[in-house]
């Protein structure tokens, strides 16, 4: 079926492998007869949603299941060898040796009392025993060379690594022993787009060099469609597509599939919005402007978070502005300042005329009312101990909008109809008996119940499935004409932004390097810093090259180029001012 | 798993559905039913008690010295008597009515003093948390400072000084060093939820600070609190049974502690007595055992790791 440049035997077989794990409701079919081989330097990408099975296969494999689910049909066939017959010892013997894991988030994955070398250095002992300390090092200093760090690094210490820096010092621990198959879970799924373009071309340059196969997990079509050589997509715990990368692009054969595909939003591509949702906003009775920022500066102790910054959002007309940065790009620090839960170190920042640091009670419940927010982390935003319901019921009734439990709760229902969830459904629920998704849903229909007149969206999508991104995006565009509010969207997702906002805010290091309409500063970027943001995105496009030559792009570099070039500014559009001292 | 209805189930699978109906409710916790049931039986002895046995019998010379329980013999040939079951002491007192009186008060105190302790814990570990700065250093020394003083120590010195004092009084003592670990507890966690979602969301909502304290974060904390509660009852009733036992407790009430202090005091050891000492030390022993048991169900409750499923 599908044509291998590699004939001889694959690096991992997995012939019908079911996975369960018996819970008190029955047993669940974690994974359901999948099948599959991964050849000797070939990189094969596990996409699908959460709990669709990626990451308990991998673990399969490794004989790392949480207790109690089980493996309870199939083979897996790692180059030879029956991994479900090996016994504890030979297990723990085979891992890293042969076949190596690369955890999710490795900031959590090193120790935070040890040098990074001797880390390194304890998977060869577990497996080779007493080696000679001079050819430790040796070793250890290929293995950082290979991932593209300097040689000092094995004498840091994980906290004082960046993010990327610690994830590819987890590829170089994976590496060290040249295993045959490289299970990648995740790699970059905490970090920013710029290092994940670093760190995604290290691992396939290293993956190349030792030649192994790899096994990539994540969700993310566009990451996958410029770093492996074929795709299995996962729905569900069975395996619904398989094929190179080339085809599933081009003909994807399940609907599934072409979901996948199409939730990515391209820059420049079809906009998932509905256009026709046109209404007219409500007048508002202040003339005074929304908000308006006065030379905001924040510092935190020697460190400068956001550069002081000026400028007036009318909101007569209800727009989006986004405002679009790496992470430590002070976006989300203008965030909480604008919610007034951080106070600025200079400056003002004037809510209709009105200083939000000196409210009386009174302005200041108005003011809580009229600015709401949507937070990145739905799963942190809905208190365990109260049903869902509590998150929106309780704001209605403080700020005095119920007219009587009824009322309440037809304002709820109709609220969850406005965002497309069911609110017999889900309104009784506990926040854990809820998908992501839903919860964020809920969060914007809370605000949308309050219908304030500011509403910031601190990364409203990036803990969600890419699926859902976009309809959940179209729920909080629709809101802006809908119910005449204007929404601050703080993301570092340019091709979001690109599609729903009226004004761009490019952020470096907390100044402005970049702004206008998105069509110019994302469609057509001059600046070197959006260009460097651009070009870091993966993009489900084949044509497009993302991570080959690993030498000539340095994101470091790069960075301190754009440093130097001033903000650029890029038009205006009414109703929102920027000023541009 | 796979198996009909019909069919009988095997032992290991019942033992598992057993195992799965306690992952679903985690207050089925067996520890934890053990842990109260001890409990409980020492507050029925005590209230049942009351009704059924002649409580007059605490009193010094109201019956026979030294008798044994039934089915013993003393040195001097005596055997137990219906009339006193577990035997009396060397001032002629009932056991039975001494327990009934003695143990239920020696959980007062132990309940007391830690209520007390958990309050003031409650409000300085809140206020710590919450209002932070100057507050926060203050409260943080003070608790990390009183931490350090062995309470037993400071206790007997105002004991003595006192003289003779009540139930109360005492578990007010006591409460003045029990009240540090639930403050740097409850610190601790109201510290990491002041920065969680719910809580900025309660701020968005307009929430007073009182309904996010007690509202939002402290249905929350209820695991933390009940763990931290019955540890404070443990370490209470140890305190005073350890003045007790020194002869620094209440002169006047009947308590496990003062019923050992004089056993050993009247030389019960050698006149081999064992009932005297020995009773009230099982009774102590079973309350500890019971607030241990209590303790472990309820890390288990709130930790599902800790839940074992297979």
């Amino acid at each position: 079926m599908l044509d291998h440049p590699n004939t001889d035997k694959p690096v991992l077989t997995l012939k019908d492998v079911s996975i369960e794990f018996p819970t008190p409701q029955g047993v669940v079919q974690a994974v359901k007869s999948l099948s599959l081989d991964i050849h000797k330097g070939r990189r094969v990408g596990f996409i699908g949603e959460s709990g669709s099975g990626k990451t308990t296969t991998a673990l399969a494999v490794m004989q790392m299941l949480a207790e109690p689910g089980r493996v309870s049909g199939g083979s897996i066939d790692l180059g030879g060898t029956d991994v479900l017959a090996l016994g504890e010892d030979e297990m723990r013997r085979t891992r890293l040796s042969r076949v190596a894991y690369i955890p999710q988030g490795a900031m959590n994955s090193l120790n935070p009392v040890m040098r990074v070398e001797p880390q390194m250095w304890d998977g060869i002992i577990a497996h080779e025993g007493a080696v000679d300390r001079a050819e430790l090092k040796r070793r250890s200093d290929a293995a950082l060379h290979s991932v593209g760090l300097p040689l000092h690094t094995a004498d840091l210490f994980p906290h004082e690594l960046s993010g990327g820096m610690k994830q590819r010092v987890c590829i170089a621990m994976g590496i060290i022993l040249n295993p045959e198959l490289i299970i990648a879970d995740e790699p970059t799924s905490a970090l920013d787009v710029v290092t994940q373009r670093q760190v995604m071309q290290t691992l396939k340059a290293i993956q190349a060099e030792i030649g192994s196969g790899l096994m990539l997990i994540g969700h993310d079509m566009g990451l996958m469609a410029q770093t492996v050589d074929e795709l299995a997509v996962l729905k569900d715990g069975a395996l619904v597509e398989h094929g190179t990368v080339q085809q599933i692009l081009e003909a994807p054969k399940h609907p599934y599939t072409r979901d996948l595909i199409s939730s990515v939003p391209l820059v420049g591509g079809e906009s998932f919005l509905n256009p026709d949702a046109r209404a007219q906003a409500p007048k508002r009775a202040s003339s005074e402007p929304l908000l308006r920022f006065e030379n905001v500066r924040k510092d935190y102790g020697p460190v400068t978070a956001l550069h002081p910054m000026s400028f007036t959002l009318q909101g007569d007309t209800p727009q989006i502005i986004s405002i679009v940065g790496q992470s430590g790009s002070g976006k989300s620090t203008m965030g909480s300042i604008m919610l007034g839960f951080n106070p600025p170190s200079q400056g003002k920042v004037l809510f209709e005329g009105q200083d939000v640091a000196g409210m009386n009670a009174a302005q200041s419940l108005d003011f809580r009312k009229n600015v709401q927010a949507v937070f990145q982390d739905p799963y942190a935003c809905f208190n365990p101990f109260y049903r869902v319901n509590h998150a929106l019921k309780f704001p209605f009734k403080q700020f005095g909008l119920s007219k009587s439990a009824a009322h309440t709760q037809t304002a709820m229902e109709q609220a969850c109809q406005a965002v497309g969830l069911d609110p017999d459904l889900v309104l009784n629920r506990y926040p854990h008996q809820l998908s992501g998704g839903q919860r964020q849903r809920l969060v914007v229909a809370r605000a949308l119940m309050l219908s304030p007149k500011l509403l910031i969206a601190d990364e409203p999508v990036s803990m969600v499935d890419a699926s859902l991104r976009a309809s959940i995006l179209s729920n909080i565009y629709d809101l802006k004409d809908q119910y005449g509010i204007s929404i601050l969207y703080i993301t570092h997702d340019l091709a979001t932004a690109y599609h729903v906002s009226d004004y761009v805010m490019v952020l470096f290091k907390g100044n402005v390097v970049e702004a206008g309409p998105p069509k110019e500063v994302i469609g057509a970027p001059q600046h070197p810093y959006t260009r460097l943001l651009i070009d870091s995105i993966p993009w489900p496009d084949l044509a497009r090259s993302w991570g080959d030559g690993r030498q000539d792009w340095d994101p470091a570099k790069l960075e301190a180029e754009a440093a130097q070039v001033p903000a650029v500014y890029r038009g205006t559009v009414p109703g929102f001012d920027l000023s541009t001292t | 798993m796979t198996q009909p209805n019909d069919m009988p189930l095997t032992r290991a699978e019942k033992r598992q559905a057993r195992r799965f109906r306690q992952f679903d409710n985690p207050w089925l916790n067996p520890k934890l039913i053990w842990g109260a049931g001890l409990l409980l039986s020492i507050v029925l002895i005590g209230l049942l008690g009351r009704f059924v046995w002649d409580l007059d019998l605490v009193f010094t010379g109201s019956s026979p010295l030294k008798l044994p329980p039934i089915g013993f013999e003393n040195l001097r040939g005596q055997s137990g008597v219906a009339a006193h079951p577990i035997g009396t002491d060397g001032g002629g007192r009932d056991m039975l009515a001494m327990i009934i009186v003695g143990a239920p008060n020696t959980l007062f105190v132990g309940l007391l003093a830690s209520l007390i302790g958990m309050s003031i814990g409650i409000f300085l570990g809140f206020s710590a948390g919450f209002l932070g700065g100057r507050v926060d250093d203050t409260i943080r020394v003070g608790a990390d400072v009183m931490i350090t003083i062995p309470p037993l120590l400071i206790l007997v010195v105002f004991q003595s000084a006192f003289g003779d004092v009540s139930l109360t009084m005492m578990a007010l003592l006591i409460a003045g060093f029990v009240w540090q670990s639930p403050t740097r507890l409850i610190r601790a966690q109201v510290l990491s939820m002041k920065q969680s979602g719910y809580v900025q969301m309660a701020q968005l909502s307009g929430a007073s600070t009182s309904h996010i304290m007690f509202r939002e974060m402290m249905p929350n904390l209820v695991p933390y609190l009940f763990g931290s509660f019955i540890a404070s009852v443990t370490t209470s009733i140890v305190t005073a049974v350890g003045l007790e036992v020194l002869g620094l407790g209440p002169q006047r009430i009947p308590t496990l502690g003062r019923t050992i202090y004089e056993a050993i005091n009247a030389g019960a050891l050698i006149q081999n007595l064992w009932w005297w000492w020995g009773i009230p030390t099982l009774l102590l022993g079973i309350i500890f055992i019971g607030l241990l048991l209590i303790n472990l169900g309820l890390d288990e409750v709130s930790n599902p790791r800790l839940r074992k499923l297979s």
